[in-house]
């Protein structure tokens, strides 16, 4: 029987362009935030799971600037039972290694689970590695790329999306799954849920509180350091506006 | 001394970038070895056990590269926690210091930006997007190794349904892409016959793969394919960057948008505006 599950959310700018620091830090002031396209479909599939098990509970965890806290408050009203957010300066710059050593401590100090839900990736950095990191570090088995899940009897079934098929796994609870884009629509918050939501407030961790040391923290403790940056050059190619004709003499010249 | 550069090939082995990994090794005066787990991605379903089973084979590795398959981009970040390696994900460009340091380029954050990274940990470690890389001669004959490993518990593979049609789009000389401006799955039904007709296949964009028009296979981007065709017909597709990263070393471009203002259009050679089915119809006519 399901207890609990944990579902790891990021909150990315909705601008297609950001800015970056002298650092080549992300700037995350200043631009408005929405959930990861993919973490939508973890969450709906964590309030899905809780739907079908009475008890259940869905926590709610991300890392991120204090300011997302607002909009984070919000998933209280979706069906969410706690909503963590790990946040504190020292955190900032962090590569996926220092980011999944962060989730880590934090969750490590949320006690047992059955599942842990998150995005295949996320849209800003699309590294999609802190599934796998996650699981290494906690010791757990792991899907990646799921585009279908249901709980049965330890464990879960679930679809993998692969570039030559499909593969249907099960997998022993607890355990990581990593959610595909749009597997599932989220749900919209309801009045009792929205009444619920109002005297729920998000739990917010500093890096001290989940036991992470100065050295483990953001850009000191990452692998991984962005050396440059260059800006792609726009418009590498000079577009000529034609009718189908000229098209069609392309098609038949490569044809040849 | 760490000296090793360590490529591991997954079921869908990348020679161009067994041939780039050979180049590396040469200049950063490293011993390349090229290690296979397809064996076991077919055995078994468990990431984490192929992950494991990797620690001892990088011993002596100062650096490990790996297609960016969707297994091999699950399992090398469970290698690199195991190895508390930096790692960095989908690279497009590569290159190597006498002394073997690695620079590592990629798309970062899902715009017009590009990085380049250095690994500040002992082992090196970067997947790399498949087919980024021309495959050059001899790339073949280098000797491959083959992970042994005994089957996992904790995940277990029930069934395999393989893609009916497996579309070499990366050995296609003309591409028809389409995008989400398809609209639907019946639309890329009509695409796939204009491909069919002018010795083309199709291709999509990330959008339309996730709104469920086409498979998986057919992606073209970051995170699909990356493909070089004579001809690229880019159909209802907006050209965001992480498509353009997929399609940008094509010959010649082609866009059909009915928005003006799409980025696609400034990133191809010829292009018309307007509505998509009219002028595929239009072509057919001219080309029949």
């Amino acid at each position: 029987m399901i207890k609990r599950i944990l579902v790891c959310v990021k909150l990315v700018p909705t601008a297609t362009s950001v800015e970056m620091d002298g650092q080549f830090r992300l700037k995350r002031d200043g631009t408005s935030l929405q959930l990861n396209i993919a973490d939508v479909s973890a969450l709906e599939a964590a309030l899905r799971l809780k739907a079908a098990t009475p008890d259940a509970e869905v926590v709610v965890l991300s890392m991120g600037p204090a300011k997302t806290s607002q909009t984070l408050q919000e998933l209280y009203a979706l069906g969410a039972d706690r909503v963590i957010l790990l946040s504190d300066p020292a955190l900032a710059g962090a590569d996926s290694f220092a980011t999944a050593k962060a989730l880590v401590a934090a969750i490590r100090c949320l006690g047992d689970f059955d599942c842990l839900l998150c995005g295949r990736r996320a849209i800003d950095a699309e590294t999609g590695q802190i599934p796998g990191q996650l699981a290494a570090a906690l010791g757990i088995p792991a899907v990646t790329n799921v585009q279908q899940l249901t709980a049965r009897d330890n464990g879960f079934l679930c679809q993998r999306r692969l570039e030559n098929g499909t593969a249907q796994l099960e997998i022993a609870a607890p355990c990581l799954l990593s959610v595909c884009e749009y597997t599932y629509p989220l749900r919209l918050p309801g009045i009792m849920g929205k009444r619920r939501a109002r005297d729920k407030q998000v739990e917010v961790l500093t890096a001290v509180a989940v036991g992470l040391s100065a050295e483990e923290c953001g850009l000191r403790g990452s692998k991984t350091k962005v050396i440059r940056v260059d800006t792609r050059a726009p418009g590498l190619r000079k577009c000529r506006y034609c009718e189908t004709d000229v098209l069609a003499e392309k098609i038949r010249e490569v044809q040849l | 001394m760490k000296q090793e550069l360590l490529l591991i090939q997954g079921t869908l082995p990348d020679m161009g970038l067994q041939s780039k990994a050979a180049q590396l090794a040469l200049k950063g005066h490293l011993t390349l070895r090229v290690i296979s787990g397809a064996n076991l991605e077919a055995a078994t379903a468990d990431d984490g056990a192929i992950a494991k089973a990797l620690i001892p084979q990088a011993q002596n590795a100062r650096v490990i590269l790996a297609p960016a398959t969707t297994r091999l981009r699950a399992i090398l970040p469970m290698l690199a926690w195991y190895l508390q390696a930096g790692l960095t994900a989908d690279c497009t460009h590569l290159d190597i210091s006498p002394d073997g340091t690695l620079l590592q380029t990629r798309p970062a954050f899902g715009n017009s930006l590009i990085a380049t990274i250095e690994t500040v940990s002992g082992i090196q470690m970067a997947t790399v997007r498949p087919g980024t890389f021309p495959v050059s001669e001899g790339a073949e004959q280098i000797p491959v190794e083959t992970l042994q490993e005994k089957p996992a518990q904790r995940v277990k593979l029930l069934e395999f349904v393989p893609l009916a049609d497996s579309v070499p789009l990366g050995e296609a000389k003309i591409i028809v892409a389409g995008g989400a401006g398809i609209g639907s799955s019946a639309g890329f039904l009509k695409l796939a016959d204009f491909a069919g007709r002018i010795g083309g296949v199709v291709g999509a964009s990330r959008n339309a793969v996730d709104a469920g028009y086409v498979p998986y296979s057919a992606q073209v981007g970051m995170t699909g394919i990356t493909v070089c065709p004579k001809l690229y017909i880019a159909v209802g597709i907006s050209g965001a960057v992480q498509h353009l990263a997929g399609m940008s070393g094509s010959t010649t471009v082609i866009a059909i948008n009915s928005d003006p203002k799409a980025p696609i259009f400034q990133y191809a050679d010829y292009g018309i505006v307007g509505d998509w089915e009219s002028i595929i119809d239009q072509l057919m006519e001219e080309l029949s």
